[in-house]
C-alpha cells in the first residue's frame, strides 16, 4: 500500500486528430478561437497565437473564451477519462478536473491548431507497482486496507502522458 | 476491443446491405431509386442489428472503449436566457442588426455574441489555464450568442447590468457573419437617469454599490460617440427593463 494518488492524463488534440471526439474537439475549438481572437486582433495585424499572446494584453483570455466550446463534449465523455485503458481494455479512470490549454494556432490554418486537456482522476489507492503496471483500487481504501477488508482492484499500464498529479501517503507522516 | 476495428466492423456490415440493395435496385430499373422505407404513414422503420435473435446469432457485443459516440452539441453559451445564477432586475435584450451595404436592411443569420457584468459589476472569467471542474453549472454567467432572425433582431434574456469603477454602465456586443468573421465589435451604452434609479433604489434587488461613479460622457468608450451607442431602456424596477438598440454593420 503506497498511498492516495490521483492520475493526470494529458491528452494533446491536433490535425492528426481520427477518433470523432478528437475531430469535434479540434475543429470546434478551432472555429471558436478563430471567432473570438478576431476581438484581440481588430486590425488583424498577428497571425499566430502566440503572437496574439505576446501583444495583446488581455489575449490570455482566449484560453478561456475557448474552453466554453469544448465543455459540451467534456460532459459526454460521462466523467471518464478517454483513451486510457486498464488491463482489461476499458476506459476506467474518473474525472470531474480538468484543464484546458491552447498550445499553438494560426488563424489562417487550421492545420496549426493544437490544444492540449488534462484530464485530473478522481482520487485512486495505489496499492503496488507491477512491473509497468499500477496496482489500484477506485477511491479512497486505506481504511478498508487497514481493516485487512477485501478491496477490488484494477490494473493500469504505465504510458506516454499519463502520470501522477498527487500523493498521499496511507496515514499522515509523523511529526517531527 | 480497438476502436478502429470496431468501426470498420460495423461499417462494413452497414455498408454491406446499405450499398448492396440500391444496387439490385438500379440494375433492375433506372428510373426507380425511392427508398424502399415506406413513410407513408409518417413513421418508418431501420432494421439495426439481429444479433442476439438466435442461438447461432448470439456473439457477444463488442466493448466500445470509447464511451458512447460524440454528437455535435452547441456550446452552453448559444442561448437566449443567459443568466445562469445571477440575479437582479428582470432585464430583456432586443438588439436588432442592420447592413449599411444593404441600404440599412435587416441582417439574418448574423452571429451576435453579448457581455455585460453581474448586479456587483464581474464578469464570468472561469478556469483559464487553470483546473476546472466538469460540473460548475454557471461558470458562463450573462454571455450568450443568438443567431439573427429574418427582422435582423437577437433577443437575451438577462439581469441589469451593475456597474465597476471607470467605466459606465455598458454591454459588449460581437457581431459575426455567419461564417464567423468579425464584422464589429463594439459597445451599448445605458442612459443615465435609468441607470441611476436602478443603483439607487434597487438595493432590495441587491444594487447596493450606489450611483456609478462614470457617466457616458466621461466615459473613455463612450465620450466621443455615445449617439449612436445608446440604447432604449424603459421599465421600472417592479416591472424590470427592456432595452432595444439597432445596430449597423458593414457586411
Amino acid at each position: 500500500m503506497k498511498g492516495l494518488i490521483r492520475l493526470s492524463y494529458r491528452k494533446i488534440i491536433d490535425a492528426s486528430a481520427r477518433k470523432p471526439w478528437d475531430k469535434l474537439v479540434f475543429d470546434e475549438t478551432y472555429q471558436e478561437l478563430f471567432m473570438q481572437a478576431q476581438l484581440y486582433n481588430q486590425e488583424r495585424r498577428y497571425q499566430t497565437f502566440q503572437e496574439l499572446l505576446d501583444n495583446v494584453p488581455n489575449a490570455s483570455q482566449l484560453h478561456y473564451l475557448t474552453s466554453r466550446v469544448a465543455m459540451g463534449y467534456l460532459k459526454q465523455l460521462n466523467q471518464v477519462i478517454p483513451d486510457i485503458a486498464n488491463a482489461s481494455g476499458l476506459l476506467c479512470l474518473p474525472f470531474t478536473q480538468f484543464k484546458f490549454e491552447i498550445l499553438a494556432s494560426h488563424l489562417q490554418h487550421q492545420e496549426a491548431h493544437r490544444i492540449a486537456i488534462s484530464f485530473y482522476s478522481d482520487p485512486l489507492t495505489w496499492i503496488d507497482t507491477l512491473n509497468a503496471n499500477l496496482v489500484i483500487a477506485y477511491g479512497d481504501q486505506r481504511a478498508a486496507w487497514q481493516a485487512g477488508t477485501e478491496i477490488s482492484t484494477d490494473l493500469i499500464a504505465l504510458q506516454p502522458y499519463l502520470t501522477l498529479s498527487s500523493f498521499q501517503p496511507i496515514s499522515p507522516a509523523p511529526l517531527p | 476491443m480497438e476502436r478502429k476495428d470496431f468501426l470498420k466492423r460495423s461499417f462494413s456490415s452497414l455498408l454491406g446491405i446499405a450499398a448492396i440493395a440500391p444496387m439490385i435496385t438500379a440494375c433492375g430499373s433506372d428510373t426507380d431509386v425511392s427508398p424502399t422505407t415506406s413513410t407513408d404513414t409518417g413513421t418508418s422503420t431501420s432494421t439495426g442489428s439481429t444479433n442476439g435473435s438466435s442461438s447461432s446469432n448470439c456473439s457477444v457485443t463488442p466493448s466500445e472503449t470509447e464511451g458512447p459516440f460524440p454528437t455535435k452539441v452547441p456550446a452552453n453559451f448559444v442561448r437566449s436566457d443567459i443568466r445562469d445564477d445571477r440575479t437582479g432586475l428582470a432585464f430583456a435584450i432586443n438588439i436588432t442588426i442592420k447592413n449599411t451595404n444593404n441600404s440599412c436592411a435587416a441582417l439574418a443569420g448574423a452571429l451576435v455574441d453579448i457581455w455585460h457584468c453581474d448586479k456587483d459589476g464581474n464578469y464570468s472569467e472561469y478556469g483559464g489555464t487553470n483546473m476546472q471542474s466538469i460540473n460548475y453549472s454557471s461558470v458562463d454567467f450573462l454571455r450568450g450568442r443568438q443567431t439573427t432572425d429574418a427582422n435582423g433582431l437577437v433577443t437575451f434574456t438577462s439581469i441589469f447590468p451593475g456597474w465597476y469603477s471607470g467605466r459606465a454602465p455598458h454591454i459588449h456586443v460581437h457581431i459575426y457573419n455567419s461564417a464567423g468573421k468579425s464584422l464589429l465589435v463594439t459597445q451599448i451604452a445605458f442612459p443615465y437617469d435609468v441607470t441611476n434609479t436602478v443603483y439607487t433604489t434597487a438595493q432590495a434587488y441587491g444594487y447596493t454599490k450606489g450611483a456609478q461613479d462614470t457617466k457616458n460622457e466621461k466615459d473613455n468608450v463612450f465620450s466621443d460617440s455615445v449617439a449612436t451607442e445608446l440604447a432604449t431602456v424603459s421599465g421600472s424596477i417592479t416591472t424590470g427593463y427592456t432595452l432595444t438598440h439597432t445596430i449597423v454593420v458593414s457586411a
